[in-house]
């Protein structure tokens, strides 16, 4: 997945449509408080500057799918690993709960079900048939849509064709207004995806932990360089290598 | 040996009259304790190897709202009564089973992930002419669709084959699959794999047993993971845990 930031408006459409996709527990004011929200993709704020020269920048996270994630290793009963498609997958069904992964993970896109989730009444038929309820005690995160890449690769199966660039998406990406969020097959070298890797715009997050994520982004342009290039280095991550 | 015998005579003597009464109690407790582990422990190892005991409320069928029989529709062959003879019907000839394939009344078995129970009013798109009156499952069917009555309803059926709430079963590939490979039909009713044609609907015994003989219906396979993971070994489908479990 391609996140290109200076196209990002910071309207927090993509974490509502995630919230509704993914059978999201409601985040209530109380589970705020605690820090025990979940939110499987968060818009992250920064302000750039001195008022009255500030300009604010916002950066979509959600699980970065490291290659080399950190939450794997550390799971006693493999309730997360890779997969052949160069995701991380979150078997909920194995996941006890240790929690391990969760503080593991510097990108902070695990959560843990404290609770079980419930829905008001007028919320019980909007819930995604295609993904499973997580019930208290399990560790959940982004899945990249997984339910949305097995339709539509069963849809490609059943119609005998490959899979073309582009026809599966996320909710986010779909939600997004201004095409900031880009899914797509990074082993195609046709795709969306790799065509907006080659950019010199491209870093990753916490670059130097090397987890190697397979989401990437696009630096934000800014006519004053400058206040870009410290933010860079603030977050950690170096975009020009 | 005398002098054993002499020794529990005098242990009996010394025994405290509360003790001899609570020592059988304990034991007879003991072996209950154990009877009902020992009978934890089997209905477990059942259940882990196959399917569960049919106790508790475990059983594989259930008593639907409408005994609605299979072998009627989707069977073949002249019907038969409880008693083992012919069904005839009023012109005193005997009665054949349709013969009807699966995806007759569940339509969407081959293009989406569930295979539908057919709404009442399917049924009563033969049914409120075929069919005679006197019969009371009948008579039942079309209170519920409203040809008798003015009360439309639809029926509860109860649910046989159920899949845990973290498994994502989509039947639209699997039927699609054993359409186009006849050979990886399993469980088969006899002489689906030497027909020159398969229908999809042939292709659900590999899951649901011969469903077209069962008067009502049962779940015949245990349909648990290691199942699934070996046909999907097989016939080299995906084993990524995300395939299913997501």
């Amino acid at each position: 997945m391609a996140v290109d930031v200076d196209k990002c408006t910071g309207c927090q459409a993509c974490v509502l449509a995630c919230q509704v996709e993914n059978n999201i527990p409601l985040n209530t004011q109380d589970r705020f408080e605690r820090n025990r929200s979940i939110a499987w993709i968060r818009v992250e704020r920064y302000w750039e500057g001195e008022f009255p020269d500030i300009k604010a920048r916002f950066i979509p996270i959600m699980c970065q799918h490291c290659e080399n994630a950190p939450c794997e290793p550390v799971c006693p009963v493999f309730a997360t690993y890779h997969n052949a498609e160069g995701m991380n997958i979150q078997v909920y069904n194995r996941c006890v709960g240790t929690r391990y992964c969760a503080n593991g993970c510097p990108y902070i896109v695990r959560f843990f079900n404290y609770w079980e989730p419930v829905w008001p009444e007028s919320l019980r038929n909007h819930l995604n048939p295609d993904v499973t309820i997580r019930s208290r005690g399990i560790m959940e995160k982004c899945s990249f849509c997984v339910h949305r890449i097995r339709r539509g690769v069963r849809k490609a199966d059943s119609e005998g064709r490959p899979l073309n660039d582009g026809e599966i998406t996320t909710a986010c990406q779909d939600s997004c207004s201004t095409d900031a969020l880009v899914f797509g097959d990074l082993n195609d070298p046709n795709s969306k995806v790799s065509e907006m890797k080659k950019s010199d715009r491209y870093y990753t997050l916490l670059h130097h932990l090397g987890t190697n994520p397979n989401v990437f982004y696009l630096a934000k342009i800014d006519e004053d360089r400058e206040v870009a290039h410290a933010s860079h280095e603030s977050e950690g991550g170096d975009g020009h290598e | 040996m005398a002098s054993l015998i002499s020794s529990i005579r005098e242990r009996n003597k010394t025994t405290p009259t509360w003790l001899k009464v609570l020592i059988p109690i304990l034991a007879v407790g003991g072996l209950g304790v154990v009877a009902v582990l020992a009978a934890v422990v089997a209905f477990v190892v059942t259940a882990w190897l196959g399917q569960p005991v049919p106790v508790l409320g475990f059983d594989q069928t259930f008593e639907q709202p409408i005994s609605f029989p299979h072998t009627v529709h989707a069977g073949t062959g002249q019907l038969t009564d409880a008693s083992g003879g012919l069904r005839m019907n009023q012109h005193g000839e005997p009665l054949e089973a349709l013969g009807l394939d699966c995806t007759f009344c569940h339509r969407t078995v081959t293009t989406q992930a569930s295979a539908y129970v057919p709404p009442v009013a399917q049924c009563a798109f033969c049914h409120q002419a075929i069919g005679p009156d006197s019969s009371e499952p009948l008579t039942q069917l079309r209170v519920n669709a409203g040809i008798i009555g003015d009360d439309p309803s639809p029926i509860n059926w109860r649910r046989v084959h159920r899949m845990p709430d973290h498994v994502r079963f989509v039947h639209e590939p699997h039927i699609r699959y054993l359409t186009a490979n006849p050979s990886a039909i399993g469980n088969a009713a006899d002489g689906v794999n030497s027909a020159a044609s398969v229908k999809p609907a042939l292709t659900c015994s590999t899951c649901h047993g011969d469903v077209a003989a069962m008067e009502q219906v049962e779940q015949v396979e245990a349909l648990k993971m290691g199942q699934c993971v070996d046909c999907h070994r097989d016939n080299g489908a995906p084993t990524d845990c995300a395939a299913c479990h997501h």
